[in-house]
């Protein structure tokens, strides 16, 4: 167990690895001379130098990286003598547009895009299971076709039409919701849910047509099992034979791509957030990329790796929790 | 039966191991030993059943005799050339002198492609001539193997379980072989099925003097059809011998728990059955005179 | 489930199946599977009912447990131990299902649940036929019925699960599942179908060795005569879903009344009879 645990770390460390230098290579290496950028217009030859001193861009690939990787991990310092600046632990550098340190950028919209993604996924998983299992329960009857419909529908709907058109709708013309603004929880905690109400629906309803799909072919497959037969003949209640024959082996499954599927979401939701004015990663994601800040840019693609690795990772040793044939090997 | 020196295929020392999948950048690679030290001969003409439990290591063995899979160490000779140095149109050479027919015929048909496809495929992908034209050609196969030429252009699901077999078997025969790798190619049939396609299996070595590889777990069956026995266990032959010596004088102690171990009809049985079937018959060839 | 049956004693059957017929309607339109089946197994007897593929044999199995698919129909009666079963509602049906009428299975590997210890999978069946049982008794029955199937160290080994068994174990857990309620009949399936042969012989045995010591009547469902043979004492052949004949064991095999039971037995390769051309359905099949 603690073997296996050893080589998925080191397994994630070298893609987290490989990650960075190819994120490095990406933008730092191919994407146009940073230090013009921000030199401005009224820029000298002097200064450009000055700037690449500073940033290091003076010095050989290798060593580029090499600073970028422990700036990571220990911090880095740009600058020498009195103008030197300190980057502390996870440094992932300066924005360029406002100069702030990328990784404080990146901390303060966390919140919000978490707050997304949890809400979202709560109301995924449980519109999508429990329409998966109606349908599953159902088959072939008229709930099931009505699901099937909608689960085509839902899926089909892109994110940024459904985002739009349900503000549209519900903000302007009816009016049942208010103007997306952002305000802390504690100051209006309905206000505050009203908020977020509109993008969580937006980014669960791709997803839950999908998870409901997921369900019903789960569940349909389980009940075909052996297994299932020989708790029947067991003569087992239905409830009994449902709830521990049927329904844990079908939403295993279900447990796992959740996983990724979140830790996906928790690296920003770009056009929902963008849509819904909403101050998270994914838009800052998306205005980094209109105004090509590279660091922000880079740290906030580290950081989506980051999180599908982690989240990987932790589906891996959910797995091996939940399914005993992975967590206790064959002993013969 | 040609009795040559010289055997038709030779097998010495056959190892072939598996890497056990998992572990990681840590653990160093797991082996598993699946064929352990084989050695085996078949002649011209004659079969040669390798026999053994699931795991024995029996299929695995077949296989690299097939090349479809590559040994990690050993030699394989056929026709006096060493097999897995094979490469090109020597390679082609031997995919036509040995053939193999599988267990479950549906599954190792092509669903899509219709018998006159599947029969003469062998041919088409070496490139070769098909004699007579693909039509005529696979009538003559089918009626070979039993089925009604007039179906050459019907699809596996459309034929019952043992005649999806017999199109195995005639596209194994398509390409004239020399050995025919037969792994567990009765198993899945019912059983009057199966004594159906064991016996077609018979008269067409009969007729065609071609050797037999014959891959079963089912004694009974392999003692229809065997000139001589290798049995395994444990991925090694533990007993080679003529078959009627491996049955009736088995030396091996696995093989004497794996004889005594099949179950079977009480002979006095089946000559009291004999006897009453005589007498029926007798009867019924009064009651015929008489009447 | 307690429809009462003071007469158990007297009446000798414990099953009795008559003009048992179980259909499906298929886009072809209604298709019989079994059609007007009749037999009938003494309590303590072991019946063998034997068939090629297609022949009805699993259904008339699933038909009797009342586990048959979605969408087949039953007719006729099956009489156990007094209670007709036909008529019974699915709550009643529940209470003999398991209880007292135990079901095993041709693949062990897929008939048990992956998720679950064996220990866990035997225990349910029990606690939920009888009533107030804590887990920790149900636990114990678990291990004895893991030792009465001869599951070496089965206090420890009723924590493991099913794929930490081998095929032979597995099954030995299935009927220790089955044991575990003292069932009057057991239905085993194709119980040794998916083994090898050295095991077929040991479950056999342990089959063999149950009912001398319970009395459970046995119905064993198989394609291979050989076994059949060796374990039942009257047989009931089947195809295409219509009884060929049935009769005692040793009569069906040295006097079989019917072309198509010759037929069978012919078809059998034995490995201590001389060696010649199996004999067929004739022209049937070797010509086409």
């Amino acid at each position: 167990m603690s073997r296996f645990l050893i080589n998925r770390v080191l397994g994630m460390a070298v893609v987290l690895f490989l990650v960075c230098l190819f994120t490095f290579v990406v933008f730092f290496v191919l994407s146009p001379d940073p230090a013009v950028q921000i030199c401005g217009k009224n820029c000298t030859p002097e200064a450009i130098d000055q700037i690449r001193a500073n940033l290091g861009l003076d010095q050989p690939f290798w060593t580029q990286f090499w600073t970028f990787l422990s700036g990571l991990f220990a911090g880095r310092t740009y600058g020498t003598g009195a103008n030197a600046i300190e980057c502390a632990a996870p440094c992932l550098g300066y924005s360029f547009q406002t100069s702030q340190p990328v990784t404080d950028m990146i901390v303060q919209r966390l919140p919000v895009s978490a707050t997304v993604a949890i809400g979202a996924a709560v109301l995924w998983l449980l519109a999508g299971v429990s329409a998966g299992l109606v349908s599953a329960v159902r088959e072939g009857r008229f709930a099931d076709r009505f699901v099937t419909g909608l689960t085509l529908t839902g899926m089909s709907i892109p994110n940024y039409v459904l985002a739009l058109s349900l503000q549209f709708l519900l903000v302007v013309t009816l009016g049942w919701l208010p103007f997306p603004q952002a305000v802390p929880f504690a100051d209006d905690p309905v206000r505050w849910f009203l908020n977020f109400l509109m993008p969580w629906i937006v980014l669960a309803i791709g997803a839950a047509a999908v998870y409901t799909r997921l369900t019903r072919a789960n569940v349909i497959d389980t009940l075909q099992e052996n297994y299932v037969r020989t708790a029947r003949a067991k003569g087992l209640r239905p409830d009994l034979v449902w709830r521990r024959h049927a329904l844990r082996p079908a939403l295993t499954p279900i447990v796992t791509i959740f996983g990724m599927d979140f830790a996906n979401l928790l690296g920003g939701a770009l056009i929902t957030e963008t849509v819904f004015g909403l101050n998270g990663i994914g838009k800052l994601a998306a205005d980094s990329i209109t105004k090509n800040d590279q660091p922000v840019i880079m740290g906030v693609t580290l950081l989506a790796a980051f999180l599908v690795v982690v989240g990987n990772m932790v589906v891996d040793l959910t797995y091996t929790a939940i399914d005993p044939r992975v967590r206790v090997g064959s002993a013969k | 039966m040609t009795d040559t020196p010289e055997p038709l295929l030779r097998a010495r020392d056959l190892v072939k191991e598996f890497a056990i999948p998992g572990g990681g950048p840590l653990s160093r690679a797991r082996r598993f030993r699946a064929v352990d030290d084989v050695s085996l001969e078949v002649r011209t003409g004659e079969t040669l059943a390798l026999v053994g439990e699931s795991g024995s290591g029996k299929s695995t063995t077949a296989r690299l005799i097939a090349r479809l899979i590559d040994i990690t160490s050993g030699s394989i000779e056929f026709a006096g050339r060493e097999v897995h140095a094979l490469t090109g149109r020597a390679l082609h050479a031997y995919r036509s002198e040995v053939q193999v027919v599988f267990q479950d015929p549906y599954s190792s048909l092509n669903p899509r492609h219709s018998v006159e496809r599947i029969v003469t495929a062998p041919l088409v992908y070496q490139r070769r001539r098909v004699p007579g034209g693909a039509r005529a050609f696979t009538k003559e196969l089918m009626e070979r193997v039993g089925l009604d030429p007039d179906h050459s252009a019907r699809f596996p699901s459309q034929f019952s379980g043992g005649q999806a077999q017999r199109i195995g078997i005639a596209r194994a025969l398509a390409v004239s072989p020399k050995l025919i790798i037969a792994d567990e190619a009765v198993s899945a049939l019912d059983v009057s099925v199966q004594a159906q396609v064991i016996n077609l299996l018979r008269r067409l070595q009969d007729e065609e003097g071609f050797s037999y590889l014959f891959i079963a777990h089912d004694l009974a069956v392999v003692r229809q059809i065997a000139t001589r026995v290798a049995v395994m266990n444990g991925g090694r032959i533990v007993e080679t011998g003529d078959r009627d010596q491996v049955f009736e004088e088995p030396r091996d102690d696995y093989t004497k728990k794996l004889l005594s171990a099949i179950p079977r009809i009480r002979p006095e049985w089946d000559a009291a059955r004999r006897r009453n079937e005589r007498a029926r018959r007798d009867r019924e060839r009064q009651e015929a005179v008489e009447s | 489930m307690t429809t009462t049956a003071p007469e158990t004693g007297a009446d000798p059957t414990l099953l009795r199946v008559r003009d048992l017929t179980v259909g499906f309607t298929t886009a072809q339109g209604p298709v019989d599977v079994v059609e007007n089946l009749d037999f009938d197994l003494e309590r303590g007897g072991a019946l063998g009912i034997v068939g090629e593929s297609g022949s009805g044999k699993s259904m008339t199995s699933l038909a009797i447990m009342g586990l048959l698919p979605k969408g087949a129909r039953r007719s006729g009666s099956i009489e156990f131990a007094g209670t007709e079963l036909t008529g019974l509602p699915e709550r009643g049906m529940r209470a003999v299902r398991g209880d007292r009428i135990g079901m095993i299975f041709q693949d062990p590997l897929s008939s048990l649940n992956p998720y679950y210890t064996v220990g866990t999978q035997i225990a349910e069946a029990y606690r939920s036929h009888r009533k107030g049982v804590t887990r920790r008794q149900a636990r114990t029955v678990a291990i004895e019925a893991m030792e009465r199937v001869h599951i070496r160290d089965a206090a420890r080994r009723v924590d493991h699960y099913p794929h930490q068994f081998s095929g032979g174990m597995r099954q030995r857990v299935m009927i220790a599942m089955t044991l575990s309620m003292e069932p009057e009949l057991i239905i085993a399936d194709e119980p040794t179908t998916a083994l090898d042969v050295t095991v077929q012989a040991q479950i056999l045995d342990l089959l063999a060795e149950i009912r001398a010591e319970t009395g459970a009547g046995l119905i064993l469902i198989t394609h291979d005569l050989a076994v059949v043979s060796e374990v039942t004492d009257h047989i009931v052949v089947l195809r295409d879903g219509d009884l060929v004949e049935a009769g005692p064991v040793e009569r069906i095999f040295t006097d079989p009344q019917e072309e198509y039971t010759r037929m069978l037995l012919d078809a059998v390769p034995r490995i201590d009879d001389e060696i010649g051309l199996l004999r067929t359905t004739s022209a049937a099949e070797e010509g086409r």
